[in-house]
């Protein structure tokens, strides 16, 4: 594996595109096997494409160059625009409350990272926003996606551990609300200090204000429709994107009736170049990861935190360390599988709550999505808005100090977590 | 010759979908201590859970091509190489456990496993492994095949399983293991066909009510590895590999078999309802479609005859 | 041959397109059925498959664009001469990747021929597996052109290179 690490070093270091970069240095651990079949990281890149969730990126794509062409976006750019009004920085805020809407329906953060960027990013860079800092909102911003029930990672987490998934539904409740707010804070200050311009500097008349709902009520309506269809069980998780692109088609074609069939081709010709940027790195980080599960590198790690002390909280911030460090070249998924079993009887033998844990411990997962060198989510929005990865991390870095800051918090304060469930479940 | 062959280490790495607080995750353990055991050292298994090293029709690929890996999977997936195989996972084909062993010994039987492992290079090690019976889940009883008429049950994606689920009545539907829970819970399927052991694991008691008790599928495992590997190794490792993957997984099966009545106890404590007057005769007669569907009558019928039926 | 190329690009975007177009139409086709209570479950099936023909035809399409991320971190200091150098390094890499991608891609296709795809008995796992070679074939030429187009900017001796 150190080969692996070197070889993607030198390759990141030369330029070569990050995933060519990812599934050539991730082959160097199949020359260094040969008892291993050397087709397997095709076989590998192929299978990440069969996994139907994965499937809710490309769609969630479609869905928002569709709806810049729909009218959906703009729609929701005038209310923006109303709501926020003189808040510094107003459309970074919709992105956040934006991502937390989503996470009612969706359980993939690079889905919604890809659709915000196309939806949102230019318009903040319009705004006057420096890219960095806003590829940074919309990446972090889709934490809290897969946070905010339903997310894959709880239920993975509550398989693989044997824990209530409906606890841990019910747990990144209030997280997720405390994570939006830190970020929030953090989006403020940061456009305070640079002076972004506000999104308007008079308050908006009453009619105004009309007219801006009635312009945006179908891009408000639109994660209200899919969270109805996804409760009702119209559609399962992975199926939502789909649903997301018949929205903005129909609302497009017969409710704004501006769309025409060229915007629709032009909408599908800019989804090619975004589908193959994001996927195709998605599907070659699989190979890179390989390694890591077959020598079992965090699991051998893993077994060793137990024996360094007592103390619960202690255990857990190593824990969560851990998991970040592991968490910049895995992904996020295979994390939670792989750690799991070893990191949460460490914590419940030593009195922790496996529900308390397990919320912290996905946030620390999906963080990996984030983070360079391999970050999924990081490299959809960089390469949709065209952002490079030193601008990114450069104005990125003030919203994971948000985010560390509330985890650390969660870490001793174990009751924000427990609260809802305990309300529920008794 | 042999300190040759015991100064070589062989490793097989096992990969298995289940979760390491399942049975078979810690009976696939026990089989790897013993032939650790057993071989001094020489033969080392690891085993992965959860699917780590990837899909189970990826290994069983590279398997074929000869990669030191092994998998656990199940007859309906080994049909797609030597279709008479899946027949073993048909609806009500044997009445028994014993019935269920003593298939291993049966010519005809034989006959397939000795075609994967020469004509496609699928080595069977064993399989003894059982889940035991599967039921039907779903927020309803269910007595008939009628009662399950429309009703959207989740099934592996593997066409002796669809077949099965459509004969008995109801609407099979495909998906991941895991969109079990949040499909259930938001109603896009109504029930899922699987064993008691299944339930508390994947927390499905929070999203079923009611179990009814259809035992129409006996589920067998087979652990395969790759025959080019199997046959580097020492005949007494191979001997070991095979004798202690039958003892691991009868005895699995029975520790499966009794906890299929402490998890049944424990789903009845925390509320599930269980319908224990299943029309059976009616669902067997029904699960004839399957066999009929999928051209396997005949083959079902050599294989009666063969365990005197 | 350019236009025959051009041609080419042209069939590999609209094919991307119809993939795309094609793998919702089944989600949702699959969703509906389902809600009916007359599940189809061959739409899974499908429109994975399609999803692995886009990703692998997309790709091609961003890596033609340029638009595959790369980190300009340190390249962007070095003198132009410098980095024309890299870029070569780098093609020359890619491009012994992406062989290696063509023939095992074959190989792949080859061996999942009997393993049959899901829902759909009778039909080949293949038809997935093939996209990769198919994928890494398109992007092979295209990393050639690159190649190709990368020597004739360094021709014409402008002097202005410092
Ligand atoms: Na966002
Ligand atoms: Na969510």
């Amino acid at each position: 594996m150190l080969l692996v690490a070197i070889v993607f070093a030198i390759f990141l270091v030369i330029g070569m595109p990050v995933a060519f970069a990812i599934g050539i240095s991730g082959m160097m651990f199949f020359l260094q096997h040969p008892e291993l079949p050397i087709s397997i990281p095709l076989q590998i890149t192929v299978s990440t494409t069969q996994n139907f969730s994965l499937l809710a990126v490309p769609l969630f794509i479609v869905a928002g160059n569709l709806m810049n062409r729909s009218g959906i976006t703009e729609g929701l750019l005038n209310l923006a625009s109303v709501l926020t009004g003189r808040l510094r920085g107003g459309l970074a805020q919709i992105s956040i409350v934006l991502s937390a809407l989503m996470g009612g329906v969706s359980g993939s953060a690079i889905a919604d990272a890809a659709m915000q960027s196309r939806m949102l990013g230019q318009q903040m860079i319009d705004r006057g926003m420096t890219k960095g800092f806003a590829a940074g909102v919309l990446s972090f911003s889709s934490l809290l996606t897969p946070i905010i029930p339903p997310g894959i990672g709880m239920i993975l987490f509550g398989t693989i551990g044997s824990v209530s998934i409906g606890r841990l539904f019910a747990g990144g409740i209030l997280p997720a609300l405390l994570l939006g707010v830190a970020m929030s804070l953090s989006v403020w200050i940061t456009a305070t200090k640079r002076g972004y311009p506000p999104e308007r500097s008079t308050r908006p008349t009453a009619k105004e204000t009309i007219t801006a709902f009635r312009g945006g009520i179908w891009a408000i309506l639109f994660p209200v429709i899919l969270l109805v269809g996804l409760r009702a069980g119209i559609f399962t998780p992975s199926e939502i994107g789909a649903v997301a692109v018949l929205y903005a088609v129909f609302i497009g074609f017969l409710i704004y009736k501006r769309m025409k069939v060229s915007d629709f081709i032009e909408a599908l010709e800019s989804s090619l170049g975004d589908v193959g940027s994001v996927m195709f790195l998605i599907s070659l980080s699989a190979i890179f990861g390989y390694g890591i599960v077959f020598e079992r590198l965090p699991e051998l790690v893993a077994s060793g935190l137990g024996t360094l002390t007592d103390n619960v909280q202690v255990v857990m911030v190593l824990i969560v360390l851990l998991t970040i460090v592991a968490g910049l070249f895995v992904d996020a998924t295979v994390l939670i599988i792989m750690m799991t079993p070893i990191v949460l009887p460490v914590v419940t033998r030593l009195g922790g709550d496996p529900v308390h844990f397990g919320i912290i411990f996905v946030i620390a997962a999906t963080l990996g999505n984030f983070t360079p060198p391999v970050g999924a989510a990081m490299y959809t929005v960089c390469s949709i808005l065209n952002v490079s990865i030193k601008d990114y991390i450069k104005e990125g870095w003030p919203l994971l100090l948000a985010i560390s800051i509330v985890t650390i918090l969660l870490i001793f304060v174990p009751s924000i977590v427990l609260y809802i469930p305990n309300l529920i479940f008794g | 010759s042999t300190g040759q062959a015991l100064a070589q280490e062989y490793v097989l790495r096992l990969n298995h979908v289940h979760t390491p607080a399942e049975a078979y995750h810690q009976g696939f353990q026990k089989w790897a201590d013993r032939v650790f055991e057993r071989t001094k050292g020489g033969l080392k298994i690891e085993v992965f859970h959860s699917a780590q090293l990837g899909v189970e029709e990826d290994i069983i690929e590279q398997i074929r091509m000869g990669a030191n890996v092994g998998q656990n999977t199940d007859a309906a997936r080994l049909g797609n190489y030597v279709p008479e195989i899946a027949v073993l996972n048909g609806p009500y084909l044997v009445k028994s456990f014993d019935e269920a062993f003593k298939l291993a010994e049966l010519p005809v039987v034989q006959g397939w496993i000795d075609k994967l492992a020469t004509q496609h290079g699928l080595k069977v090690v064993c399989f003894d492994f059982s889940q035991g019976l599967r039921h039907v889940f779903t927020n309803q009883p269910v007595r008939n095949p009628q009662d399950l008429s429309g009703l959207r049950i989740r099934t592996p994606p593997a066409p002796i399983w669809q077949e099965a689920t459509r004969a008995l009545g109801a609407a099979p539907t495909a998906m991941a293991f895991g969109e079990i829970y949040p499909g259930l819970q938001q109603r896009a399927i109504d029930g899922a066909e699987v064993t008691y052991a299944n339930i508390r694991p994947n927390n499905l008691q929070e999203v079923v009510s009611h179990v009814s008790e259809t035992g129409h599928i006996l589920l067998l495992n087979f652990e395969v590895v790759s025959t080019t590997w199997f046959e580097t190794l020492p005949p007494e490792f191979q001997t070991a590999l095979v004798e202690e993957c039958r003892v691991a997984g009868q005895e699995t099966t029975k520790v499966l078999q009794a906890q299929a009545e402490t998890e049944k106890a424990a789903l009845i404590e925390a509320g599930m309802t269980v319908v224990d007057n299943v029309n059976l005769e009616a669902f067997r007669a029904a699960s004839e479609q399957a066999y009929k569907a999928l051209n396997l009558t005949d083959v079902r019928d050599a294989l009666y005859k063969e365990l005197g039926r | 041959m350019k236009a025959f190329y051009r041609s080419l690009t042209r069939l590999e975007a609209i094919l991307a397109g119809f993939f795309l177009i094609a793998m919702i139409c089944m989600v949702l086709l699959g969703g509906v059925a389902r809600m009916a209570s007359m599940p189809l479950n061959w739409t899974i099936d499908l429109s994975t498959g399609f999803f692995a023909w886009a990703v692998f035809l997309c790709a091609d399409i961003a890596w033609r664009n340029n638009t595959l991320m790369s980190l300009d971190l340190f390249t962007e200091r070095l003198p132009s001469t410098t980095r024309r150098v890299l870029d070569k390094i780098n093609l020359g890499i890619i491009a012994v990747f992406l062989c290696y991608g063509v023939w095992y891609g074959v190989t792949l296709a080859w061996a999942s021929r009997a393993r049959s795809f899901n829902g759909i008995p009778g039909v080949s796992y293949s038809w997935v597996t093939s996209s990769i070679a198919v994928g890494c074939t398109l992007m092979l030429i295209t990393t050639l052109i690159k190649f190709k187009d990368a020597r004739l900017e360094h021709a014409p001796p402008t002097a202005s290179v410092s």
